[in-house]
């Protein structure tokens, strides 16, 4: 039960970094897009948050472990 | 352990009165929201060895499946059927059924008076009224708009009236931006009326669960697995031959690599859907579980420091949760949208006819690659 808590504490940073920087990149990417063709603005728009919402999509199943693991769900 | 927060039985008179003191401390709240965070981290932390004296409300029950809703006169309970062994049995709530010597309550589940577990439950429950709900209002949104288009009002003339101007705001988003974004122009007005309800009730759905007294539907996994499982059965329907040709015989690549390549394509079939679902599903739920935490540190204040300190720190913490519920409004509609468009990107991608100059690209690069032919 301790050793669950831990690793869901463990696991849950670890999402935030990968998520983080994941997130981090697509913004950079999508901002720099914007900034070089601002008349573009509303194409990056839509794939940025399709791909945000992939990133998400990883980054949730993984927190969704941590809170399984932190209710001692799976014993 | 969060699922032990204290958070009193008045929980819901909390979140009405939250909504009076949005109005009253919603700048303070933007302010002082930048440092209770780190008070709230070790308060949590704190807490641990003191919860066994009081009387914790589960924060997974409030997001959980129940036999009842709840209502601002109180819980009203809905009616309960089963299916045990061919026999059908409908009882008005479960106190009757429990009444009535048929079925008895062992370990948490109800199973019949004779030992025989329940084959299928097909109870109504709070979510699934809240489903309905969704379903109603978008479904009554639409048909008002719809019976104002025959009459001409927003055709020959520009939409009059706010609920109007949302509708049509909304709609040709998701038509123009959304599904003629992702699905071939052509082929695109087939599947707007799904894709376009499929975002009302979400919508609708997820903004329910902000009010007060309701549950959210989409933090339920069944719910999300549901209109997932639509998603993915409409774009299996829809698939064109390339669609299948690029899971089962992936064009332009070498026999060896097909063997490794189609398990994973099949394995992506399921994954995607798989994703849709827990996306939302976990979005929704995380939602609930913070604002409930959040408000529960009033009452672990309250259980550490005294009564002085609980109400006084309770301004920063309603302050705060004012500020998570604008942001979970934004986050119902937009998870909504995701989910719309995740739809209609997967049906867009099973749609696509063969793309020439794309493909003629790979096979020129799987060519030079390849030993044999090199």
């Amino acid at each position: 039960m301790e050793l669950g808590l831990l690793a869901a504490g463990i696991g849950a940073g670890i999402i935030a970094i990968g998520a983080g920087i994941g997130i981090g990149m697509i913004g950079k990417g999508a901002v720099e897009s914007i900034a070089r063709q601002p008349e573009a603005s509303g194409d990056i728009r839509g794939a940025m948050i399709l791909t945000a919402a992939f990133i998400e999509g990883v980054a949730l199943i993984g927190a969704i472990t941590c809170i399984l693991l932190a209710l001692g769900v799976g014993g | 352990m969060f699922q032990h927060v204290f958070v009193s039985q008045s929980l819901s008179q909390i979140k009405v009165a939250l909504f009076t003191l949005l109005l009253l401390c919603g700048l303070p709240g933007v302010v002082l929201s930048a440092f209770p965070t780190s008070v709230s981290t070790v308060s949590v932390a704190d807490s641990e060895d003191a919860q066994e004296s009081s009387s914790p409300i589960d924060v997974m029950g409030k997001v959980a499946d129940h036999d009842y809703i709840e209502s601002p006169f109180g819980k009203v309970y809905l009616p309960r059927f089963f299916w045990v062994d061919g026999q059908f049995y409908a009882f008005a709530n479960t106190k009757k059924a429990l009444a009535s010597n048929e079925f008895v309550e062992k370990e948490g589940a109800i199973i019949r008076a004779d030992g025989t577990p329940i084959t299928l439950d097909v109870s109504i429950t709070s979510h699934l009224v809240y489903v309905w709900l969704g379903l109603i209002f978008a479904l009554i949104f639409s048909l008002w708009a719809a019976s104002r288009y025959r009459r001409g009002i927003g055709r020959t003339s520009a939409p009059k009236g706010v609920l109007h101007n949302i509708y049509e705001i909304l709609y040709l988003f998701i038509r123009d931006e959304v599904i003629k974004g992702y699905i071939p122009k052509e082929k695109a007005s087939r599947y707007t009326p799904l894709l376009f309800s499929m975002f009302m009730t979400l919508a609708f759905m997820n903004l329910f669960g902000l009010l007060p007294w309701a549950a959210t539907a989409t933090a339920d996994l069944t719910v999300t697995a549901t209109l997932a499982l639509v998603t993915f059965v409409v774009t299996q329907f829809s698939g064109t031959k390339t669609y299948w040709g690029h899971i089962f015989n992936f064009p332009g690549v070498p026999l060896p690599v097909k063997f490794i390549l189609t398990p994973v394509e099949i394995l992506g079939l399921f994954t995607k859907p798989l994703a849709l679902c827990f996306r939302l599903f976990a979005n929704m739920l995380a939602g609930k579980i913070m604002i409930i935490s959040i408000l529960g540190l009033i009452f672990i204040f309250t259980e550490l420091f005294g009564v002085a300190v609980g109400v006084g720190s309770s301004v920063i913490w309603v302050s705060l949760t004012a500020v998570l519920y604008a942001l979970k409004v934004f986050v119902a509609l937009l998870q909504a949208y995701i989910f719309t468009l995740l739809s209609a990107v997967f049906i867009g991608g099973a749609l696509e006819e063969h793309h020439h100059e794309e493909h003629d690209d790979v096979h020129d690069d799987v060519t030079v690659m390849d030993p044999i032919k090199a």
